[in-house]
């Protein structure tokens, strides 16, 4: 999976003026997926990280090939849920997406639907509204650069034009770009990232992306409940300085961490969310704000809690996606199904009751 | 965490209930500008970045129809860089603060970048009624987003605050042989509805401090306004220094 090139140590005694003699000289400036590294990339942790990590990946590569072997179908079950918690191997991402969401299944139940939908009259309006996005979607990745071959901006377009009109409710919101960009990025493929995609916005996730915003609204208040209950610290530092739970959640929720976490990070919780539903997007957000509260209920103005909303989404915490995504199960305790959808019905008819 | 204390290490020593107020929501504007405005005191200046310290703060948005250059005009301003191609689209809202030095005075503005697509009004309009002014942005190489311009006003008055300082920029000027609205077009519109105008580029610079620079002006001389100072006109100030493309390419 890295990309480092000329990290073995080469046979030749003579050839070893050649070896990378600084992480920063071993580790590419690409990531695996085409995201350019930023200038303050800490690159010695990061090696130090993935000595450790690339142990935990090959472990569990083997521990998949194994399980997948000779499976032509792939079933729901606790040992699989198991699996998933720890992590999909990159090779085997776009197939247990596929497989837990339910895309694999209506993509054949669908056989040339999404052609058909890319073949269809287009809405001048919507089409116009992603395009202004299309330059706007990772420009530090050089997969979607316009000089990169192939350059998934094309794809990108055809996967939102689909779904734009297969979902005409939804029709296309700021946020999707970047979702259907990491489904092309990891399944490298137009048509399945379009199913991941209706998977996402038609059965895991309420309706975060229609114009009202409803299911957002909820789910931001839902937060807001469950950290009044977990993290009461918090709560009452939002409660002091006015601040509305959308100004710092609902990039979260909308982007589903991307751009927010680190790109190994954001894969390991989607591996979850596409198995076992939106409420992994609580579980991280809870885990964040309930490892940062004594940062968090220190703060002493608005902006001042903005900051720091930015902040604990950086550094070792988040980087240690293996650790990560074993204290999201651990952190915030138990958080039934049943909460969260009680919860969801108070929360949605509290924002209809004031927005009436 | 020091970097944030910093200012209000500062009022501590001049007036000792000042941090709170600028989240005031039914508050008036220029709340926070009232009470530190006797402030002008440094105590412990030399030992950080002086960027840091301030005396007065206000609350900027940036509104406008997505894709007109928001958070290019604003990544101008406060780094004063412009890389082509290497924004992202802006979801839901964020914001940075620049501290600028008005007439002796440090006035830190606090800019809010908003999402310009329509579904994310409703989690903006939240904060126009906090917002000290407001920068409404245009793209004049799209007519659309021009055109769009008087719905965007009718937003502001039914959501700002009535004194809100609101200026119209016309934005990307740079480009010239996609422009698809003249200058006098968007001199035309501002003036029916008597608000200051200008066209900016966030590519080659043009204006660009100078929007900042005249919200700032106006609302220090607002909140701090001393006996027998002249009134501050932001209109003629825009006036007098504002450039055009024509005289000022890159």
């Amino acid at each position: 999976m890295e990309k480092a090139n000329g990290t073995r140590a080469p046979q030749q005694p003579q050839l070893r003026i050649n070896v990378p003699s600084t992480a920063r000289e071993r580790v590419s400036s690409v990531d695996p997926y085409g995201f350019e590294r930023s200038n303050d990339f800490d690159y010695e942790s990061y090696e130090e990280l993935m000595s450790e990590y690339l142990a935990v990946l090959t472990k569990r590569s083997i521990k998949w090939s194994k399980l997948l072997q000779g499976k032509s179908l792939i079933e729901k079950n606790l040992k699989l849920k198991r699996y998933v918690r720890k992590g999909i191997p990159n090779e085997y991402r776009a197939l247990i997406w596929m497989a837990a969401s339910g895309s694999q299944e209506q993509m054949e139940k669908n056989p040339g639907y999404y052609n058909s939908l890319l073949q269809a009259q287009h809405d001048p309006k919507l089409v116009e509204t992603i395009r202004t996005d299309l330059h706007r979607t990772f420009p530090d990745n050089v997969q979607f650069r316009k000089t990169a071959e192939p350059c998934l901006q094309k794809p990108l377009y055809n996967v939102l034009v689909a779904y734009g009109h297969h979902n005409k409710a939804v029709g296309y919101c700021q946020g999707m770009n970047f979702i259907a960009g990491y489904l092309l990025i990891i399944t490298k493929d137009e048509e399945k990232s379009f199913w991941l995609m209706e998977a996402l916005l038609g059965r895991i996730l309420p309706d975060f992306y229609t114009p009202a915003m409803l299911g957002l609204k909820t789910d931001q208040e839902v937060l807001g409940e469950l950290v009044k209950v977990k993290v009461p610290a918090v709560w009452q530092a939002m409660v002091e300085h006015n601040v509305m739970w959308t100004l710092v959640v609902s990039r979260w929720f909308i982007c589903l961490f991307i751009d927010i976490l680190p790109v190994e990070t954001v894969l390991r919780i989607w591996d979850c969310l596409f198995y076992e539903g939106s409420k992994i997007l609580f579980r991280v957000a809870l885990t964040l704000i309930r490892h940062n509260q004594a940062l968090i209920s220190q703060a002493r103005s608005l902006p001042d809690i903005c900051d720091c909303f930015k902040q604990i989404t950086k550094g070792a915490f988040v980087e240690d996606c293996h650790l990560f995504m074993q204290n999201i199960f651990k952190k915030p305790g138990s958080l039934s199904m049943a909460t969260i959808t009680k919860l969801r019905v108070m929360c949605r008819a509290r924002i209809m009751a004031e927005e009436s | 965490m020091s970097r944030k204390k910093a200012p209000k290490g500062k009022s501590g020593s001049a007036s000792p209930s000042t941090t709170k107020d600028n989240n005031n929501r039914s508050g008036k504007s220029g709340l926070v500008a009232g009470v530190q405005a006797n402030g002008v005191v440094h105590p412990s200046r030399a030992s950080v970045s002086s960027s840091e310290f301030y005396d007065v703060a206000f609350k900027v948005m940036l509104v406008g129809d997505s894709g007109v250059g928001k958070t290019c005009l604003l990544v101008r301003f406060k780094d004063g860089a412009f890389l082509a191609g290497s924004f992202i689209s802006t979801v839901g809202i964020d914001f940075r603060n620049k501290v600028l030095d008005i007439d002796g005075v440090k006035v830190k503005l606090q800019i809010w970048d908003t999402a310009g697509q329509e579904r994310f009004r409703s989690v903006t309009h939240a904060y126009y009624r906090d917002a000290h002014a407001l920068l409404l942005l245009y793209d004049v190489t799209n007519k659309a987003s021009f055109d769009n311009i008087r719905a965007w006003l009718t937003e502001i008055h039914e959501y700002a605050q009535q004194d809100v300082v609101l200026m119209i920029l016309g934005n990307k000027a740079d480009a010239s042989h996609d422009r698809t609205v003249r200058r006098e077009e968007g001199e035309r519109l501002a003036k029916e509805f008597g608000v200051p105008f200008m066209e900016t580029s966030a590519r080659s610079g043009l204006n660009v401090d100078l929007a900042f620079t005249a919200i700032a002006k106006e609302l220090k001389h607002r909140s701090m306004k001393g006996v027998g100072e002249p009134k501050f006109k932001l209109h003629e100030y825009v006036n007098k220094e504002m450039k055009t493309t024509g005289c000022c390419r890159t």
